[in-house]
């Protein structure tokens, strides 16, 4: 077997990209432990093997990544295919084949879901975020939505609260006008290269794919639900959260956020291991771990039933 | 005002670098709000909620902004401003480049335990201060994260707490709390604490006011404390065993720089006293402080430990022990500072009551049982007996002592060693009082008290005698002032400003107690 001396990993989605014939795509953003290359449909994250994965990431080891970084140059040309990822500026390159996958859908069939366990964890994480010191983005909504406390009224909190109340109503009553409506008002709103809203968005399309078949009080899944938050939000966003925003609606999320959806199947007596993996998930971009939390604890919620 | 903006197309921050470059731009002068976002379309109508659109800019622009542009919107008082500010944006972004920045995660704020413990891989102490009842769960992660607890929030359960102590126990761990308000640990202060000397006296108290007496008393005497360890209000109840004071007596104990020990707390339940006493009997002298408690029930189990009736008390013995001069804590020659037969003299026949007014509950307990014992019954929101209870809506009932501090007086607001406002409501309802004798505040200094409290209660105080004086009446206050002189707000700053306004400042608490209660018996013997 053949393994690519600096591949660490990579996610399956991403595989087909490699397979393909050979295509050009360019640098779209630098981190100093990730680099975004964007293609004409999709984007492709290297980061760090010190960085946990995402749903379109090939992982390399550190000490490559911090040696490429500073040559980087967002424009630059990349080569994808045949199996090969080929930076020539750099003269760097490297290749899949032999280097183990990573599946970002978490295997949620493997477990006994539990509706009011997850109804009680879901209750107490949102607490536990509410007491969050430091709330950017749409997290400081956990409190209204979930809580029955007052909303703290800023022009973004005015904006994003009706339209995630009626996201979690369309969710419950499979209102697909109604949802489309509520993800026209959220795609794009908010601060960051993937925006508040979108990562909102994200969290709740993922837990209606991955759960709302085992979930919600009806039994009835949700699928659709999740595909049309994909479409809908994807010409009114950024290049990067409409990628992420499909593998969501395809119940591929980031590393954390499967870890932590899975630990929901743990008696209730265990929540500090759940909110151990909820903190984890908190460190996820800059302020997209919290958004994207509360986006799975708003669609755990809409499964639960009639709220308002 | 006027609206200005730039769009960087195609390019790419995150939200944390936008929201640090918005903060440092909208300090500039003349700079009213800033948005700083994706141009998607939701951003556009956010800009236009919040009356951000940069209208001219717009539809200047030959291509529309797309939603992989960043955009940077201005408003400020004029042109010059909002260039400025534009130009400041853009600077700093290019500083911080996203490049430049550490990491995705590296340039976030702590968030969590996790993300504090990576920050600083030395830290090993986690102060807790969250709402609610979850409390528990942060402390449980930080014990398990290998971490000491310093748990200043209430409404713990008691099963966890116990839970909880038993953890650190196990782990060699300390569980200072919940509701702890006070300690020192290593030389730094923690909660309401005072600024001390490092030096041989280790405490270990279940009390926070108790514990920050004993440690100004000592101070004043010119000593130090090794480690001040609070256990929280509980630990001495029956359920919860003593856990802590035990675990904080056997580190203590083995600290090479104790050399004195000193344990304080309310009353314990009496199985869980015998149990401290017992493990109390060691080589270094251990002095015990249990206010209120009936010292005959413990003379058969002292040993060697040297029992305390007060917090004064408490800290003389320890400075003794400690080889220091008692004589330096004003204790009861401290009475012979004021002129209080004189004072006596002017009270009218109706002036027959002391109201003491405390947001210290340790030092209202102890000054409860202080005047109890000379002058009877001393009616209470936290009676020392039962028929001693305020009924609802009563504010005074001849002799009367109120904690401030207390739940039904803090809930809401903050508490009034931080706010003074609501003892300052109670001292002017207590001046107005002809039947009142003598009022009595406690003032607590150091870390997280108000900043200058003598800058508040010396025109109150003023204001308060003057009205009685309109009423024909004098009305001598006595403070117990609690602090050191390392303290922010400095002890005799404040007791100068305080005797100016025409107040008895007493630094002992045992002592303001004693005084107020020679002001009202009818006997002034002085000490």
């Amino acid at each position: 077997m053949t393994v690519s001396p600096i591949v660490v990993d990579y996610s399956r989605p991403i595989k087909g990209l490699f397979l393909q014939r050979p295509r050009i795509g360019t640098i779209h953003s630098v981190f100093k432990k990730a680099i975004n290359i964007a293609f004409e449909e999709t984007m492709l994250a290297l980061l760090s093997d010190e960085l946990p994965r995402l749903p379109n990431s090939v992982r390399l080891y550190s000490v490559v990544i911090s040696k490429l970084l500073p040559n980087l140059e967002p424009g630059m040309e990349v080569c994808v295919g045949n199996d090969t990822f080929i930076l020539s500026p750099c003269n760097f390159s490297f290749y899949l084949c032999g280097t183990p996958a990573w599946e970002p859908r978490p295997d949620v069939t493997a477990y006994d879901w539990d509706r009011e366990t997850v109804a009680l964890h879901t209750r107490l994480l949102a607490q536990s975020l509410a007491n969050k010191q430091s709330q950017v983005g749409l997290v400081p909504l956990v409190e209204p939505l979930l809580l029955q406390k007052p909303i703290q009224a800023t022009p973004l909190s005015e904006l994003a609260m009706p339209k995630l109340q009626m996201l979690i109503q369309a969710a419950w009553h499979k209102n697909n006008a109604g949802i489309e409506e509520a993800t026209r008002g959220l795609a794009g709103l908010g601060p960051g290269l993937t925006p508040s809203g979108d990562d909102v968005l994200g969290g709740f399309a993922a837990v209606i794919s991955l759960l709302s078949s085992v979930l919600s009080r009806d039994s009835i899944p949700r699928s659709d639900v999740a595909s049309i938050i994909s479409t809908v939000a994807k010409p009114r966003t950024t290049k990067l959260s409409g990628v992420l925003l499909e593998h969501a609606s395809r119940g591929e999320i980031a590393e954390q956020f499967g870890s932590l959806l899975l630990t929901l199947v743990l008696p209730a007596a265990d929540f500090q291991t759940v909110r151990e993996a909820a903190d984890r998930a908190l460190t996820f971009g800059a302020s997209s771990g919290g958004d994207t939390l509360l986006g799975i604890l708003l669609a755990l919620r809409a499964l639960e039933g009639e709220i308002y | 005002m006027v609206i200005r903006a730039l769009l960087k197309r195609n390019t790419y921050y995150d939200s944390i670098t936008l929201m640090l470059v918005a903060q440092a731009v909208k300090d500039l002068p003349g700079v009213d709000d800033i948005g700083a976002l994706m141009a998607t379309e939701a951003n556009l109508e956010l800009l236009r909620n919040a009356n951000l659109t940069p209208t001219t800019f717009l539809d200047e622009l030959q291509t529309p902004p797309v939603s992989d542009d960043l955009m940077i919107v201005v408003r400020a008082s004029n042109d010059v401003y909002a260039e400025a500010a534009l130009a400041a944006a853009e600077e700093k972004l290019a500083s911080r480049g996203n490049r430049s920045s550490t990491s995705f995660s590296e340039e976030m704020p702590v968030r969590s335990l996790e993300i504090a413990s990576k920050r600083d891989e030395k830290a090993n102490l986690v102060v807790i201060s969250v709402a609610g009842e979850h409390a528990w769960l942060e402390a449980e992660q930080a014990l398990r994260y290998g971490m000491h607890v310093f748990l200043f929030s209430d409404n713990v359960p008691v099963e966890q707490e116990k839970r909880l102590k038993n953890l650190a126990v196990k782990k060699g761990l300390l569980l200072m709390g919940p509701d702890c308000g006070t300690a020192i640990i290593n030389g730094i202060g923690l909660g309401f604490s005072n600024v001390v000397p490092r030096g041989s006296i280790g405490i270990v108290g279940a009390s926070g006011t108790g514990m920050q007496q004993i440690i100004s008393l000592i101070a004043t005497a010119g000593m130090g404390i090794s480690q001040a360890i609070g256990t929280g209000g509980r630990d001495l109840s029956e359920t919860i065993g003593g856990i802590m004071m035990r675990h904080g007596l056997e580190l203590l104990a083995t600290d090479e720089q104790t050399k004195v020990i000193v344990l304080v707390s309310k009353p314990p339940a009496e199985s869980v006293a015998r149990e401290i006493l017992a493990a109390a009997q060691i080589t270094k002298p251990v002095i015990i402080v249990f206010l209120g408690a009936d010292q005959k029930s413990f003379a058969s189990r002292t040993g060697s430990v040297h029992m305390a009736k007060t917090l004064t008390e408490g800290a003389e013995l320890a400075v003794t022990l400690a080889g220091g001069d008692q004589s330096r804590i004003s204790g009861k020659h401290s009475l012979n500072k004021y002129d209080l037969s004189k004072e006596q003299a002017q009270l009218k026949p109706s002036q027959l009551y002391i109201r003491a007014i405390y947001s210290g509950g340790t030092l209202c307990d102890e000054a409860m049982i202080l005047l109890s014992e000379q002058i009877g019954p001393i009616a209470s929101n936290i009676p020392l007996q039962p028929e001693w209870t305020l009924a609802k809506g009563e504010t005074f009932r001849g002799h009367t002592a109120l904690d401030l501090g207390s739940d039904e007086f803090t809930r809401g607001r903050p508490h009034p060693m931080i706010d003074p406002t609501i003892s300052l409501q109670y001292l002017a309802k207590a001046a107005e009082d002809p039947e009142t004798a003598v009022i009595m505040l406690d003032i607590v200094l150091g870390f997280c008290a108000q900043q200058n409290p003598a800058s508040v209660y010396s025109p109150a105080i003023i204001q308060a005698k003057e009205k009685a004086k309109v009423a024909g009446r004098t009305l001598p206050i006595i403070v117990s002032l609690c602090g050191t002189e390392g303290d922010p707000q400095r002890l005799s700053m404040q007791r100068t400003a305080l005797e100016a306004a025409g107040a008895m400042v007493f630094e002992s608490n045992e002592m303001a107690a004693r005084a107020a209660a020679l002001l009202v018996s009818g006997t002034i013997n002085r000490a």
